[in-house]
């Protein structure tokens, strides 16, 4: 069950680059495409972040729109449109959860998702590689406090500094606790990340 | 900054969350091609794709991808119901035909078979009154020819029985008539009747019959009756 995400968009690859090409043609079958690959992993991301199954379907609906909006500037040769896509709806729900608590929205958040050109050199299979279910894995694997930390920056937008007001903790204790949250992610993963 | 000091920032630059100093740094980099910012770039941004993926599986009800697919101007040809709905509207349509059409159908024969048993009650009060002349222990019988043939039974308490035959069917616009007559009386006008196909026929007419009765005749009349007689008797039969 935790990894059907992922099993849904088994389809991604290359074959994204021509359904991108046929966004880019205006044809909206390809956008019926699109929503039949990564409509239901998009759908379960936003529904972690709202916790409200109506207001996600509109988010849902304005991801989608946004990416057909703004397909044009997505070099389907460079990238792959899955992990825009999900950026893209990650945001989406992150912005409403933010003015819904009166928070303000980042607008750093929105370039990095509205330019579809960031997403260039992504594998075109990263949603279905064995990383995706290692990062699951290595997600169970962390303490609480740090899985905490991770799910409260990735699937609430919070800051370091509204987590520590959230938590109850010093920011130091917070930043401490990202930062080691995320080298174990790397670490348990395998990834060299190169200072 | 350095790279060194940069490394925890990624990750929250990728999703906007760095911290103000080291976003302007990281963007500063970026912005003169920095290859090892662009590269730590990419795998903070794999990263938060990844962890994209982590939220267990829900299902969005299926209409959404009708909803997407409308809001750019794409309306799906549905069949979903609308042929079932069609088919139930037909089908009540023919029902509501058929059983309309049943019930007008059953109706006009509860309305003959009422008639029939009308006119089997009618039918059988009548005999009922003929027999109960017939059999009264103080019934006069008196008999009359020539042409129509029959008898006339009277019962002073009952009322009077004709019974006729050789009689023809009256014409168009034509009844018989029959009257009692009292000894130094006027006709008193005694109903209606038309003969049977056959020439037969019979008559009643109950009730008490005047006791100075001397005569019952028939005539032909007018179907709207008389108040007297207006054409000679065909038939006459006298008590004395």
């Amino acid at each position: 069950m935790m990894l059907l995400p992922l099993i849904l968009a088994i389809h991604a690859g290359p074959a994204d680059a021509e359904l991108v090409a046929r966004l880019q043609r205006r044809d909206p079958q390809a956008l019926g495409e699109l929503y039949d690959r990564y409509g239901r992993i998009a759908f379960s991301l936003i529904l972690r972040v709202v916790r409200d199954a109506g207001i996600a379907e509109d988010l849902v609906q304005e991801t989608f729109l946004r990416v057909w909006n703004r397909v044009q500037g997505f070099d389907a040769e460079k990238g792959a449109i899955g992990p825009w896509l999900l950026a893209v709806a990650r945001n989406r729900a992150i912005d409403y959860l933010r003015s819904a608590s009166g928070r303000e929205r980042n607008a750093m958040e929105f370039e990095e998702s509205d330019h579809p050109a960031l997403y260039t050199d992504m594998e075109h299979d990263l949603l279905t590689s064995d990383r995706a279910r290692r990062v699951k894995a290595a997600m169970q694997k962390l303490s609480p406090n740090y899985r905490q930390v991770v799910e409260l920056v990735y699937l609430q937008g919070l800051s370091q500094t509204e987590m520590a007001e959230r938590l109850g903790q010093p920011l130091g204790t917070v930043k401490t606790w990202v930062r080691a949250a995320l080298k174990n992610l790397r670490d348990d993963m395998g990834v060299v990340v190169t200072a | 900054m350095n790279h060194e000091e940069l490394r925890d920032q990624y990750d929250l630059y990728a999703i906007g969350l760095a911290d103000e100093d080291a976003g302007a740094e990281i963007r500063a980099h970026l912005s003169r091609g920095c290859e090892e910012c662009m590269l730590q770039m990419k795998h903070a941004r794999e990263l938060s794709a990844l962890l994209s993926a982590t939220p267990d599986a829900a299902a969005p009800s299926p209409k959404l991808r009708r909803r997407i697919l409308a809001s750019v101007g794409f309306e799906q040809r549905r069949f979903g119901w609308a042929p079932w709905l069609g088919l139930a509207t037909a089908l009540s349509l023919f029902g509501a035909f058929y059983f309309s059409m049943r019930e007008h159908q059953v109706a006009e024969n509860m309305l003959v078979l009422r008639e029939q048993m009308r006119r089997q009650s009618i039918e059988l009060t009548r005999m009922n009154e003929a027999f109960s002349i017939l059999s009264g222990p103080e019934t006069v019988v008196v008999g009359f020819g020539q042409g129509p043939k029959g008898k006339v039974y009277i019962d002073r308490t009952r009322g009077v029985l004709l019974i006729a035959s050789n009689l023809p069917p009256a014409p168009a616009g034509k009844l018989y008539e029959m009257w009692t007559i009292p000894k130094g009386g006027k006709p008193v006008a005694a109903g209606l009747f038309q003969s049977e196909s056959g020439g037969t026929a019979m008559h009643i007419q109950p009730g008490a019959v005047n006791p100075n009765l001397a005569t019952v005749a028939v005539t032909l009349e007018d179907a709207g009756g008389a108040l007297a007689p207006t054409s000679t008797p065909i038939i006459a039969a006298s008590l004395q």
